[in-house]
């Protein structure tokens, strides 16, 4: 193993996970009960609904030194605001463009929709953007100073 | 050729008659520099005064800032609020701020007389002064810059000179799609027919580029910025009265530390908090001290918000705002 494979199977991405009160962060809890396994890597905020995820949180995140950003919200139309998850879309698609455009890699931020019965695809996203996040290895172009 | 003096005489007639039939407490407007061939704002309180009005291609400024200041004006104790309407000059991309600013309920339509002209281009300041190398330094005073549809002409004492539309043109009149106004009381100077659709140009470079070189670039260019915060100043559109990042209750959003991590941050957010709304009037690079592209930024969401939402700002008062609507029928491939 060369020196920087290990340093890469060493390193563990911190996440931050913006999940919504009502569906998200309820299928994270039943992830939690129904003892599935996922990554640990994932700092969970919970947040009254997706549509409360201001663009500037994200962006604060990865200042803060976070390697990658999950946003999840109730499926459209599931929105217990009605149409919370619907601003959200518009807002992050656009976070998303503007990272892309700025040569922050798109790929450290996501956003998924996890009803409160999809604690099975709650441990399966965190897993496979764990992989992702790892993948792309720290992220040090928005993070402010060292790490740690 | 754009007869500039009888545009200029046409202002002054009007804001004259307005100033004397007391439609409006004043107008805002420009009038030439003392020492400069760049226009510069002013306020006409007095019908007597209108002559000071100007317009040009010198006429760079967007007034409507001093708009907002006037509608965000809380009155002493003791004041009586003067909530008489406001006279106020603007080329075409400058109504469309008006247009937003409507939109945002921040400038009641009644609380403001558009006098609007129309406009085939500015100058950019920065290329003025390379352009001004060419004339004697002792003649230089009382210049007159003029244009027509492929030059710039620069009379000055005892001569002319003439100069190809691309090196004096401002960039944002480059690719400007809106040389009409969008919203006026009265119109000054002929239609203007025939221009191209924005095709995105400036933005295909960058985004040709692999994305460590975009960062690499950005990083350049964020890395020169001294947060001085003149963008978000001279922007018609940030009026908040308090700005997250003047906020220090209960937190700071952002240190008052200047490097890669805080502007990036810093440019980031503004560009966010303009998405939708930015009309691309360009005030944000004009008045940019160390040249920062900030405009790429604000261009790109414009170009995202069409190609995602087809949605536009600046077009129509009665438009929703991109981030206060939503549609069902939203692209969803973010998920």
């Amino acid at each position: 193993m060369t020196g920087d494979e290990k340093a890469k199977e060493e390193f563990e991405p911190k996440i931050i996970g913006f999940l919504c009160n009502w569906c998200s962060y309820t299928g994270a809890d039943l992830a939690g009960v129904s003892r599935l396994q996922y990554p640990s890597n994932i700092r969970i905020i919970k947040v009254m609904c997706s549509g409360r995820v201001n663009p500037q949180f994200v962006l604060k995140a990865f200042q803060e030194g976070a390697d990658g950003v999950l946003v999840s919200g109730c499926h459209p139309g599931d929105c217990h605001y009605i149409e919370g998850n619907y601003h959200a879309r518009r807002k992050l698609a656009m976070l998303s463009d503007i990272l892309e455009f700025t040569g922050i890699e798109p790929e450290r931020f996501q956003m998924s929709w996890v009803s409160a019965s999809e604690g099975q695809k709650f441990a399966k996203i965190v897993t496979a953007f764990t992989e992702q996040v790892k993948e792309l290895g720290p992220q040090k172009k928005l993070a402010g100073g060292e790490d740690e | 050729m754009v007869d500039y003096n009888a545009m200029t005489q046409e202002i002054r007639a009007k804001a004259k008659a307005m100033l004397e039939n007391k439609e409006v407490k004043y107008i805002i407007g420009w009038e030439r520099g003392a020492n400069s061939f760049i226009s510069r704002p002013v306020i006409i309180r007095d019908a007597g005064d209108t002559d000071r009005l100007v317009w040009n291609p010198g006429c760079v400024d967007n007034l409507t800032r001093y708009l907002v200041e006037e509608m965000q004006y809380k009155p002493k104790r003791g004041e009586e609020p003067d909530l008489g309407p406001v006279g106020i000059i603007v080329k075409p991309c400058d109504s469309k701020s008006i247009v937003e600013l409507i939109k945002e309920n921040i400038v009641p339509r009644e609380r403001v007389k558009i006098i609007a002209v129309t406009n085939i281009g500015t100058v950019e300041t920065n290329k003025l002064r390379k352009v001004l190398q060419k004339i004697p330094q002792d003649k230089r005073a009382g210049i007159d810059i003029l244009q027509d549809d492929n030059e710039f002409i620069i009379k000055y004492d005892g001569g002319e000179l003439k100069v190809p539309r691309p090196e004096l043109l401002a960039n944002k009149c480059e690719t400007c799609v809106t040389h009409n106004p969008v919203i006026h009381d009265v119109v000054i100077g002929d239609k203007i027919e025939g221009f191209e659709a924005d095709k995105w140009a400036d933005l295909a470079e960058l985004e040709s580029m692999s994305p460590e070189e975009r960062w690499k670039f950005w990083e350049d260019q964020i890395s020169k910025c001294v947060r001085c915060y003149a963008c978000r100043d001279s922007c018609s559109l940030c009026y908040c009265a308090e700005c997250v990042f003047d906020k220090e209750k209960p937190f700071t959003w952002i240190d008052k530390t200047v490097d890669v991590s805080n502007n990036m941050f810093y440019h980031l957010v503004r560009a966010m908090h303009l998405a939708g709304r930015c009309v691309d009037c360009g005030e944000c690079e004009r008045v940019c001290p160390v040249n920062i592209p900030i405009r790429k930024l604000n261009r790109l969401l414009l170009k995202s918000a069409k190609d995602r939402y087809k949605i536009y700002p600046g077009m129509n008062p009665e438009d929703k705002p991109m981030f206060g609507s939503y549609d069902i029928a939203d692209p969803d491939e973010v998920v």
